[in-house]
């Protein structure tokens, strides 16, 4: 009993349960196939797209500020691999190097602005994520005359970035997400900077008064978030071969709802990243692992929806739990 | 930057005729004034550039059926957010609600007014269930109207897929009905027009005149001191959600009456336009400020952005990074008005 109290009270508790959730929900009403969902690479690679950003971007929401320009960072990070490298025939490293330094660039862009002004940051990255689609539409057409540019990358990069793998469609990019979480995870629960980040989040002020710099902290976060976002979109063009300036307006809501879901709360302070691994998880199981049930994939955002709001219950009262622990008697689920 | 000052002073000299001397510094504290220097610099750049077309019947209709169709929306989205809430859920209403219209008029051959009733009430429904969800429980507004719009996005799909097979439904609409929510007027000017300027009558009626607009600001300025002045927090809140879902779904209405199709898909884009117009015609995105003539500039600026580029010779795609920019700048200078509107107590202030 002891052991399921502190368990439920850890914020990762609503993230795993939704997840047993939905594949309970799978075997009982989708009569789902085990072994083809475990070998299938769609929603794993799908996990792991919307994984690298939401691990950022959970971290940024337990400081208390959220990053929506990620919608236009995933398509400006492939763009510009794709006109530095297919376009322009620059060697694929520039092209790399490119579309990190439009993350960083925007990161800085977003964090300052939130450091400095007292604007919302929902406010601040909502312009720069309008802002940046029309610089990724207008730059793509000024340069290339077309939405969409083809990209040919040589062998190394395809390997660390885009190759299929495992023989099947297994794509590097989950490597890359297992690797991210865990320095993540390092990072937030081991070492002093993840303190500094709760603390910003549970208090600002205090946590400025404590001596932790909050301001380089918050401009570091919207670097993160910002980047690992372009660098998605590098990956996938590396993998795919072009860039389109569409897409990634999805994203936005997706990676959020991952993130909220993995036990983060919204007003920051509290979340892990175990939580918010699990949670991106469960999003991709849900969003795509559906084509493995007899449940008509249309359903798929009826189930998201009530998911999340399941889970967003569930989290409130696991938090209460765990705020309102005291080491004599765990709360009974 | 000299532009803007340019208009600053420009403005005063209107102002200042019809209201006493000094107006300058209570104008600048109003929560418009941003909005309306952002509306008359964007408006002169693309009438300069737009020339006689983008001054003419085809360019004022161009912007005014968009600004229509997102006004309608983003005048409630506005009061919510004056009243410290987000409502995410309106891209999803949007669909639903002509979904609903087209298949019950179309499919089942039931009246038009029926149907549009039905096409309401859905959205007044899901408004329900938000501001239920939001007053019930703890979870921010922002999460709750995600959830919702993820669910009603299924649900409406799964219908439509399981009722009538396919993602999209035609329908050929009453004449009276099409005439009262569809037609083109001179083949240009959608009669949604004026619907949305009914909307933002009585809008400011209830935000300006009526004592429901103070109990919206008071939720959004102080939820707790405005519980304990006896202000029924959860009824406006509830009220709001129901009315943005209304709004939302009318315009779902407008759009099958007009295009004579409904689809599942669409409706996205309103989410962030909507609280682009909101934001960009002043209003607090925490709370507890903000003005309906605001938001009509807000509207209308975005409309103009977002059509206007279509008639000057550079690329469309810049109006993206024109409407992020006057966003980062009305945000800013609310701040700006906003500290000289809180410290103007007794300094003397400038224009």
């Amino acid at each position: 009993m002891d052991l399921v109290s502190n368990l439920l009270r850890r914020p990762a508790a609503a993230s795993v349960l939704s997840l047993i959730g939905v594949l309970v929900f799978y075997v009982v009403f989708g009569g789902v196939d085990f072994g083809k969902l475990m070998n299938a690479a769609s929603w794993v690679n799908y996990a792991a797209r919307i994984g690298i950003v939401a691990l950022p971007i959970g971290l940024l929401m337990i400081s208390g500020e959220i990053d929506i320009s990620i919608g236009a960072m995933i398509p400006a990070g492939a763009m510009t691999t794709a006109i530095i490298s297919g376009y322009f025939e620059l060697p694929i490293i520039f092209g790399i190097l490119g579309a990190l330094l439009i993350g960083v660039l925007v990161g800085t862009i977003n964090g300052l602005l939130a450091v400095r002004t007292k604007v919302p940051t929902l406010i601040i990255t909502l312009a720069t994520l309008v802002g940046m689609q029309g610089v990724v539409l207008a730059g793509s057409k000024l340069f290339t005359g077309s939405a969409s540019v083809p990209l040919t990358a040589p062998e190394w990069a395809k390997t660390i970035f885009g190759q299929l793998m495992f023989g099947g469609s297994h794509q590097v990019v989950i490597v890359w997400w297992v690797i991210l979480a865990v320095i993540f995870w390092f990072v937030l629960h081991q070492t002093k900077y993840g303190n500094w980040i709760y603390a910003i989040g549970g208090d600002r002020e205090s946590a400025r008064n404590a001596g932790i710099p909050v301001n380089s902290m918050t401009i570091l976060l919207f670097i993160l978030t910002a980047t690992s976002a372009s660098f998605v979109g590098m990956c996938h063009a590396i993998l795919f071969n072009s860039a389109q300036v569409s897409g990634g307006m999805n994203d936005i809501f997706n990676i959020i709802v991952s993130v909220v879901v993995g036990g983060v709360l919204l007003t920051g302070g509290f979340g892990s990243i175990l939580g918010v691994f699990v949670g991106a998880l469960t999003f991709a199981v849900v969003n795509k692992g559906i084509d493995f049930t007899a449940i008509d994939r249309n359903w798929s955002n009826l189930i998201i929806g009530v998911m999340l709001v399941a889970a967003m219950l569930l989290n409130n009262t696991f938090r209460e739990m765990a705020l309102r622990y005291t080491p004599k008697k765990g709360g009974k689920s | 930057m000299p532009k803007n000052t340019g208009n600053v002073q420009t403005m005063s000299t209107h102002s200042s005729s019809e209201t006493k001397r000094g107006s300058l510094a209570a104008l600048a504290r109003r929560p418009e004034t941003g909005s309306l220097i952002g509306f008359i610099v964007v408006f002169t750049f693309f009438s300069i550039l737009g020339g006689s077309v983008f001054m003419g019947p085809a360019g004022w209709s161009s912007w005014l059926n968009i600004a229509a169709e997102v006004g309608i929306i983003a005048l409630p989205v506005g009061l919510l957010m004056i009243a410290g809430e987000f409502d995410i859920s309106v891209g999803s209403i949007v669909p639903a609600a002509s979904m609903t219209t087209a298949m019950m008029a179309g499919n089942y051959d039931l009246p038009a007014l029926v149907a549009i009733c039905g096409g309401l009430g859905v959205g007044v429904l899901i408004g329900f269930v938000n501001g239920f969800l939001v007053t019930r429980t703890s979870i921010p507004s922002l999460i709750v109207t995600i959830g919702v719009m993820f669910a009603v996005m299924g649900l409406t799909l799964g219908l439509a897929v399981l009722i009538k097979g396919s993602t999209s439904v035609s329908y050929v609409p009453a004449p009276l009905a099409k005439a009262m929510l569809g037609q083109f007027i001179n083949y240009m000017f959608n009669v949604s027009i004026f619907w949305w300027l009914g909307f933002v009558l009585i809008f400011f009626y209830i935000l300006h005149i009526s004592p429901i607009g103070n109990w919206i600001f008071a939720t959004g300025g102080d939820r707790q001191s405005a519980r304990n002045a006896g202000i029924p927090i959860n009824k406006v809140t509830i009220g709001l959600f129901m009315a943005s879902g209304f709004c939302a779904a009318f315009v779902g209405v407008v759009q099958v009456m007009t295009y004579q199709q409904a689809q599942v898909a669409g409706g996205q884009a309103f989410i962030f336009n909507s609280i682009m117009c909101v934001v960009i015609g002043g209003v607090l995105l925490t709370g507890g400020a903000g003005s309906i003539v605001g938001i009509l500039l807000g509207t209308m600026t975005f409309s103009v952005v977002n059509q206007g580029v279509f008639f000057v010779s550079f690329d469309p795609n810049i109006g993206s990074i024109i409407v992020g920019i006057l966003l980062l700048a009305a945000v800013l200078s609310n701040d700006t008005f906003r500290t000289l509107a809180f410290s103007a107590a007794t300094k003397k202030s400038r224009g």
